[in-house]
């Protein structure tokens, strides 16, 4: 079955989107129901992908996502979101959350100037280098999240942006073994954070947080220095 | 020029200016209706502008000429805009007619006149609200540009009649699937270029939120009437780029379509202009205005959606 393009496309674009909803988004609930928009969108993706007669892995993936982060992440994510009782984070560090979209904007075209000379040469349609180019677009646009926000959860998305982005590029390139040890190693990074965070207190920014993993430490000083 | 020509522009323009004051009765009656109150009647629009045609006309004895003449400059560069959004019937474009960036100067040229004025009589309101709306513009309009160009490039031209004759009968969004974000930032267009909430607020005369009310402040009777039909005006050009292009049933080609295909035009330009018109209603009653410092986190979305289509037009 001949791929549909057109629709690849549309798909694309309200991936990316997303993606600029989570960079600019305050309230938390919108931003969550925004991660499970972008991984509907993906598993769509993938879907299509197989339905076009790709191997069977695609539509594994395409389950997987569905599941696990259109169902199951969101719906951890809002339970923890309603025990923290954070309902906004209206607090950007570094970025403004008009420079990230420009910034995201550069980083598309930076990204597209980049890859296309490398894949031209394995001999790709334009559509397979974009859905490459879309890939690795959003894991640095989830990158900006995580910098640019000081809550916690947020940044949490983020890295869960990042992952999308990873499994988007996959998509495209799956001969590049490569692409399975990132996810892997950022699902890990994932994890760690969160259980770190969990430990640690979630309901507290990135500066508490380090202050509170500093604290012990600190405080082993100051008692020293006391003496 | 041929008589078709002749007769496409004087219904096109006589048909904006009759519907624009329905239009925003229309968004006055839903967020009356989003706010529990019954709100003025649809045609209040009408009586307003009625009742100001009667009125003698006062002005500030600071004013020049600029304020005299500006209101027929607004109207004037408003109609020949008009003149160039085909929104019943689309004519083959003749006579360097139909060129988006005439478009886009005309409205340039109409809010220049608007802000003179507001600057003119020397009041502190008037100075205040042409400030914010030229900061605002500044920021805006390279905005405008990008959406404008992202739907010249994907449509492959720059002539409004071409646009909207490629889109015009396909159904919709027929052209493209991935002009779908230029909805969103064509609507986020409407919304600041008339002055609506979360931009600024039409209904209030409060001077810490006030912008396009401040500007017209000093004006009053036929004057006030005119600067009150342009920015109707304005509002239906805006919202007939959203519904000619993305929305396109009815729209039929003049003169091969025939006088009742301009009907039929006409009527469903109206239906379609009233439901959008209430979705620009519901917006602004689900919307709390925003501070200044972030309008430009709004024109970005508009930005990024825009420089999205082109470069999906041009890479993928």
């Amino acid at each position: 079955m001949v791929m549909p393009e057109g629709l690849i496309k549309m798909l694309f674009t309200f991936v990316l989107l997303t993606a600029a909803l989570i960079i600019t988004r305050r309230d938390m609930l919108g931003i969550i129901t925004t991660y499970a928009a972008q991984s509907l969108l993906i598993s769509a993706v993938a879907g299509i992908l197989y339905i076009s007669g790709g191997s069977e892995m695609l539509l594994t993936i395409a389950l997987l996502t569905l599941f696990s982060k259109v169902m199951l992440i969101p719906a951890i994510m809002k339970g923890i979101q309603r025990q923290i009782k954070i309902k906004r984070d209206v607090e950007f560090s570094y970025l403004s959350p008009t420079t990230a979209l420009a910034a995201s904007m550069v980083m598309l075209l930076a990204v597209y100037a980049l890859l296309s000379g490398v894949l031209e040469e394995f001999a790709l349609s334009r559509i397979f280098i974009f859905g490459a180019v879309a890939g690795i677009s959003l894991m640095l646009m989830g990158m900006l999240v995580i910098f640019s926000r000081r809550q916690t959860i947020t940044a949490i998305v983020g890295y869960l942006t990042m992952e999308n982005g990873v499994v988007l590029m996959s998509l495209f390139l799956t001969e590049l073994p490569l692409i399975i040890e990132v996810l892997v190693v950022v699902d890990l990074i994932g994890i760690m954070l969160l259980a770190a965070i969990l430990s640690f207190g979630i309901s507290s920014d990135m500066e508490e947080f380090h202050q509170k993993l500093v604290r012990p430490f600190s405080a082993g000083n100051n008692r020293r220095g006391s003496r | 020029m041929s008589w078709e020509f002749a007769v496409y522009g004087a219904v096109n323009v006589a048909f904006v200016a009759l519907v624009s004051p329905l239009f925003m009765g229309v968004i006055r009656k839903i967020k009356a209706l989003v706010q529990g109150r019954r709100g003025p009647p649809l045609l209040q629009g009408y009586y307003n502008l009625a009742k100001l045609m009667k009125k003698e006309t006062v002005f500030s004895s600071n004013s020049s000429v600029i304020m005299e003449i500006a209101p027929y400059i607004s109207i004037s560069a408003l109609f020949v805009a008009a003149l160039l959004v085909p929104v019943i019937m689309i004519p083959e474009p003749a006579y360097g007619m139909g060129g988006i960036i005439l478009f886009l100067y005309m409205l340039a040229l109409a809010k220049f006149f608007t802000a003179l004025a507001g600057l003119d009589a020397g009041s502190t309101f008037g100075g205040m609200g042409s400030s914010r709306e030229m900061t605002i513009s500044a920021i805006i309009e390279p905005i405008i540009v990008v959406v404008f160009a992202a739907l010249a490039f994907a449509l492959n031209t720059t002539n409004i009649y071409a646009m909207f004759a490629a889109t015009a009968g396909l159904g919709v969004l027929s052209a493209n699937v991935s002009l779908l974000p230029l909805v969103i930032a064509l609507f986020i267009i409407l919304i600041t270029e008339t002055s609506r909430v979360p931009v600024d607020n039409p209904e209030t005369h409060l001077e810490l939120t006030m912008v396009h009310e401040a500007m017209i402040l000093e004006q009053g009777g036929r004057n006030l009437a005119l600067m009150e039909v342009s920015h109707a005006v304005k509002q239906t050009l805006l919202m007939a780029f959203l519904i000619n292009i993305f929305f396109p049933w009815g729209i039929s080609q003049w003169p091969a379509g025939g006088w009742s295909h301009a009907a039929a035009g006409a009527l469903a330009f109206l239906a379609k202009g009233v439901i959008l018109a209430a979705v620009v209603g519901l917006f602004e009653s689900s919307m709390a205005k925003m501070r200044l410092f972030r309008l430009p986190t709004l024109f970005m979305a508009a930005f990024f959606l825009s420089a999205l289509t082109i470069v999906m037009q041009v890479f993928a």
